[in-house]
């Protein structure tokens, strides 16, 4: 079932496989772990009902196929998809691209302008969008930007400019336990713990492990500087509604801790 | 056809272009003692050429086995065509959840470990180049053959096509090196060089690596090697020297 984020705006998730035993978090005991608990890395999709149009950004991932086009039949009914925004062609983000578009053939496809292989994943004939490029919604209006922390060179983030939401895409990322899904983070018992965010990004960003702190975090003071938003919507992570440059900043620390202790392990 | 690269390894290449360059979309097929084993299953866009070679290669049999680097469509999207959907091709994925890949039935590997496939050895490692987290390099223990994925690439000119790095006159160019990592594997533009060689240098040191097979890139032979090493060392020293924070 999607949450609602703020009117118009709709979280749409799922949880993935549980990765306790496979981290083996029972025997590390992260600070945010606790024992006994299932903990899971989200995949979200978000759609954006700007009133006179719909819009959908990221697809879930194939095992979900289900899920995702019943999530849209429930939020947009018989008006229809107008848009399909694929992040970037990675399969837990694009992989329910070709049945969604199967089963909404009214909608049009919307895919990064940047990168040089749009044929090799079926992203060619879609309207391309780059930095500053906007679609009007009817009351709301998204934003289109060059993604900066990223994997696949065919990648884009985006912003919705009535909420002040920012969709970072892979990055800002984290684990949650089994309980916490589709709980913002305002929600959660407690101060938010920062190692959720380095369990995330020192094993799913691999890359981390091997950039230039000062560089990586000068960037991350750019990001907070351009886009200041109010909400951030990450694609593996619980939604931040409050705050939220405050967590942009926490990812400066996450920078430094990868580079101190190294990639903490892979996805498993 | 394919291209010859070890004694058991052929090269099974296939090329996208833009704006006049070309970029190698390939897989690798080996003779394992107990059958024959693809690294990767290339991309839809060469789903005709690619069933068409494999076809020829194994005698319309097929292979026995898929081993896939990672699930981006352009490694994996022909599992099927090839019959990796069957009882009859064993289908192994990289690390993480295949369900999630879209490749439910997939046997999986763990980085770090290693697997017997068709009676070959093969060790997956955690890879310092790559444009996908869920990616492993591959090492071939029978001809020390390494696959890289989707590091170790270069564009070529069209002529290229079917060169290993020593059929070029002075290996594969630098700055074609340079301008496929440039584009591709975007985040060097924040890495810490060194930290990126130092990896390599052990992953070089624990494998006696013959040949790298990367996936889009021409394959890289004998004296090469560190020649090539080199070059991608400058390219990645470049890619980050280029960027500047706004």
């Amino acid at each position: 079932m999607p949450r609602e984020i703020a009117p118009g705006l709709h979280w749409i998730y799922e949880a993935g496989p549980d990765r306790t035993e496979s981290w083996d978090l029972a025997d590390r005991e992260p600070e945010w772990y606790e024992e006994g608990r299932e903990a899971y890395v989200p995949q979200c999709a978000y759609l954006v009902d700007g009133g006179d149009e719909t819009l959908l950004f990221d697809t879930l991932s194939p095992a979900s196929t289900d899920e995702i086009l019943a999530a849209i039949d429930e939020l947009v009914g018989d008006r229809g998809l107008d848009y399909l925004v694929v992040s970037h062609p990675d399969v837990p983000h694009a992989g329910n691209a070709l049945a969604i578009l199967e089963e909404h053939p009214e909608t049009t496809l919307v895919a990064p302008g940047y990168g040089n292989d749009h044929e090799l994943y079926r992203l060619d004939y879609g309207v391309h969008v780059t930095e500053g490029d906007e679609i009007d919604l009817g009351n709301r209006t998204v934003e289109f930007h060059e993604a900066t922390f990223l994997d696949a060179p065919v990648s884009v983030w985006m912003t919705e400019r009535e909420t002040g939401t920012l969709f970072p895409v892979d990055w800002m990322g984290f684990t949650h336990l089994d309980d916490e899904r589709l709980v913002f983070v305002d929600e959660l018992d407690g101060e938010f713990d920062s190692s959720r965010l380095v369990e995330f990004h020192g094993r799913v960003l691999f890359w981390y492990q091997y950039v230039d702190v000062e560089k990586t975090n000068a960037e991350i003071d750019a990001l907070i500087e351009k886009f200041d938003p109010e909400i951030v919507a990450p694609a593996h992570g619980l939604v931040i509604r409050e705050d939220a440059t405050d967590y942009m900043e926490l990812m400066k620390d996450v920078t430094r801790t990868i580079d101190e202790q190294g990639r903490v392990g892979t996805l498993g | 056809m394919t291209v010859q690269v070890t004694p058991s390894v052929e090269w099974i290449n296939q090329c996208y272009e833009h704006e006049g360059d070309h970029e190698h979309v390939s897989l690798y097929l080996l003779r394992a003692p107990e059958g024959t084993v693809l690294v990767d299953s290339g991309s839809f866009y060469h789903r005709e050429e690619i069933t068409a070679a494999v076809d020829e290669a194994t005698d319309g049999d097929g292979p026995d086995a898929i081993v896939l680097s990672h699930s981006d469509y352009p490694h994996a999207a022909n599992v099927s065509p090839l019959g990796g959907d069957t009882e009859d091709v064993e289908l192994v994925a990289s690390s993480a959840s295949p369900a999630q890949q879209g490749l439910p039935d997939a046997r999986k590997c763990d980085i770090g470990g290693s697997l017997t496939i068709e009676g070959r050895e093969f060790s997956f490692i955690d890879p310092p180049l790559a444009d996908r987290s869920h990616t492993t390099w591959i090492y071939d223990h029978g001809d020390g053959v390494l696959f890289t994925a989707d590091g170790f690439g270069n564009y070529h000119d069209p002529g290229r096509c079917d060169s290993l790095s020593d059929d070029f006159p002075e290996s594969t160019p630098t700055e074609r090196i340079y301008e496929y990592h440039r584009d591709n594997l975007v985040w060097l533009r924040y890495v810490a060089p060194e930290k990126v060689d130092r990896t390599l240098d052990d992953i070089f040191a624990s494998y006696d690596v013959n040949a790298v097979a990367p996936i889009h890139g021409n394959p890289i032979v004998g004296d090469d090697l560190d020649t090539y090493r080199e070059r991608l060392r400058d390219s990645i020293e470049r890619i980050a020297s280029e960027h500047s924070v706004a």
